[in-house]
């Protein structure tokens, strides 16, 4: 299969924190990753650098074989990378409905029915249809995520980068989003989803990727990961061996 | 009813009202007053359009406004333009110093926004003000009439009119996807960039349109009063402004826009208690800020709409 999303040798430093050290990674279309590691370990990095918010020190990032490093996030979205953030950036004051076409809109082809349209469908997808006309800012914890959720899937992304969906989420939900995520990616779409919840990881995806201080100690089956001693250090809080 | 219907009543009677006005036995000074503040709401507006929905401060409106006045006055004068392509002058001109002066603050927030835009508009006044040989410096500059022996009522229905189609051009605009691309960003930018919404694109001609209305607004004030003098871009000008604004409701153009008339008014009506109007209407900002942030017209509209809603 084709390589969808290339990372190669990135490398991103804070002063003198190295929060990415020389990672490389590749995706396939269709795949369905998790991204774990411990506290500080680089994941938000990483993804922030994919979708365009920090430039890299060094290195390329290939997505669907075009060089995309540089490029402004607004682009990005555009050509299919839509991610979410660790903290919710919901516009509050605006009500779901507008939350959603901002998303659609920002396509000058699409019209403002075509976009309502299809947001209408997608909020019903999300059981948010009775929400429509409400401002976000009323909507709880849980609704939020699936707000965001919503709006990015009105980018009709091909690419999904997912940062911490089920912090502060109840289990039913949770179970809900992880049908979401499911259906999503059986319908094509490549997921990269960053998760502290071990569970959620291992239940969801095939492949899970490992980073500790901003290297890549582990790529494996959630077996492989689970039975990895580094792994294992890195989440007791010991420095693994990496050099 | 809807808060929309509710709100296009409202509009369509103040409307009424104002052209109805001078009929209401207006004298020649107050009519020459209710003038000045269609101006003041024009500029009232264009500033809410920017702090309001777009989330950016600027302390440089006062400054875009005198700027668009002295290009008018000096297309004319110089460059012999007809009045009304002096006009359009005076909106591009400072339209364009507007993007600039949104790309230039791209990066800054809060403080170190409103700081850079004092230091901008500071820099326009005082360059204006040193260019003696162009603009006649402090000593003010002669600006040829709108309408040559125009009476006060022309002028009047005038601006009125301009007025009125600026906020309703104002308003199309804030309801087209780009008010939505606006609000976004003051909602959060990042958010915004997420979803595919351009964000330094629009932050920078937020600045441009908002600038350009208050240059028009500048450049009509220029050929109605036909003397301006750098003082109309100063930091206490600029102060009357957002006051205007905070008092109506900078959440809403409309809103911002009648604060300018009222307190151009009141200004008017309290001219014997002289400076203490201005420590009045600072505490009245001070007062609105804490206890009506949607403003006293933002306030009104959430009454009425409350109590109509507990009768319904
Ligand atoms: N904008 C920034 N400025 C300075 N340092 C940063 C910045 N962003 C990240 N870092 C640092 O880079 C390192 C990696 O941070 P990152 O946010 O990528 O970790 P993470 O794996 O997402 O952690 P968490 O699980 O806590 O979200 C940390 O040491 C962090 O302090
Ligand atoms: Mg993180």
């Amino acid at each position: 299969m084709a390589e969808q999303l290339v990372v190669d040798r990135l490398t991103k430093t804070f002063g003198g924190i190295v929060a990415l050290n020389g990672v490389e990674l590749a995706f396939s279309a269709g795949e369905l990753i998790g991204l774990i590691g411990p506290n500080g370990s680089g994941k938000t990095t990483l993804l922030n650098i994919v979708s365009g918010y920090y430039t890299a020190d060094r290195g390329q990032i290939t997505y669907e074989n075009q060089p995309i490093a540089g490029t402004s996030p607004h682009k990005l979205a555009r050509i299919g990378i839509g991610r979410s953030f660790q903290v919710t950036k919901v516009f509050r004051r605006l009500t779901v409905m507008e939350n959603m076409l901002v998303s659609g809109l920002s396509d000058w082809s699409e019209t403002r029915s075509q976009a309502s349209e299809r947001a209408t469908a997608i909020l019903e997808d999300l059981k948010l249809t009775r929400l429509r006309d409400e401002r976000a800012s009323n909507l709880s914890g849980g609704q939020l995520k699936l707000l965001e959720f919503a709006r990015i899937m009105m980018l009709q992304p091909k690419l999904l980068l997912l940062d911490e969906p089920f912090g502060g989420v109840h289990p039913e939900l949770k179970r809900f989003m992880y049908d979401c995520i499911r259906k999503w990616n059986a319908a094509g779409i490549t997921i990269i989803l960053i998760s502290h919840d071990m569970g959620s990881i291992f239940e969801l995806c095939r492949r899970v990727v490992t980073l500790s201080y901003g290297d890549i100690i582990c790529d494996g089956t959630p077996e492989e990961t689970r039975a990895d001693k580094g792994v294992l250090e890195a989440y007791l809080g010991e420095h693994h061996a990496s050099a | 009813m809807s808060q929309a219907a509710l709100r296009s009543i409202i509009g369509a009677a103040l409307l009424v009202a104002f052209v109805l006005l001078p009929f209401a036995g207006l004298s020649d000074y107050w009519t020459y007053t209710v003038t000045i503040g269609f101006y003041y709401a024009l500029l009232a507006a264009s500033w809410s359009l920017l702090v309001g929905y777009v989330g950016r401060i600027s302390f440089a409106q006062a400054a875009m406004s005198g700027l668009g006045g002295y290009a008018s006055a000096l297309g004319v004068l110089e460059f012999g333009l007809p009045i009304g392509l002096g006009l359009v002058f005076a909106a591009l001109i400072a339209g364009l110093v507007g993007y600039v002066l949104g790309w230039l603050t791209l990066r800054l927030h809060g403080a170190y926004l409103g700081l850079t835009t004092i230091a901008f508009g500071e820099i326009l006044r005082i360059s204006v003000t040193a260019e003696h040989w162009l603009t006649e410096g402090s000593l003010g500059l002669q600006v040829p009439p709108l309408i040559p022996g125009g009476s006060r009522l022309e002028y009047y229905y005038i601006f009125l009119a301009i007025t009125v189609g600026c906020l309703a051009a104002m308003g199309l605009l804030l309801r087209s996807r780009i008010g939505l691309f606006f609000q976004s960003i003051r909602e959060d930018e990042d958010g915004a960039a997420s979803l595919g919404v351009a964000v330094t694109t629009w932050k920078c001609v937020a600045f441009a349109i908002s600038s350009a209305f208050a240059g028009l607004a500048g450049g009509l004030y220029a050929h109605f009063v036909q003397l301006i003098a750098p003082s109309m871009m100063s930091l206490q000008e600029m102060g009357v402004i957002l006051a205007m604004a905070v008092i109506g409701g900078f959440h809403n153009i409309l809103y911002a826009a009648l604060g300018g008339m009222l307190l151009q008014v009141l200004l008017e009506a309290l001219r014997e208690v002289e400076q203490w109007r201005l420590v009045v209407f600072g505490l009245v900002t001070i007062l609105v800020l804490r206890f009506a942030p949607n403003g006293l017209f933002g306030m009104l509209s959430n009454i009425f709409v409350r109590r109509r809603n507990s009768d319904g």
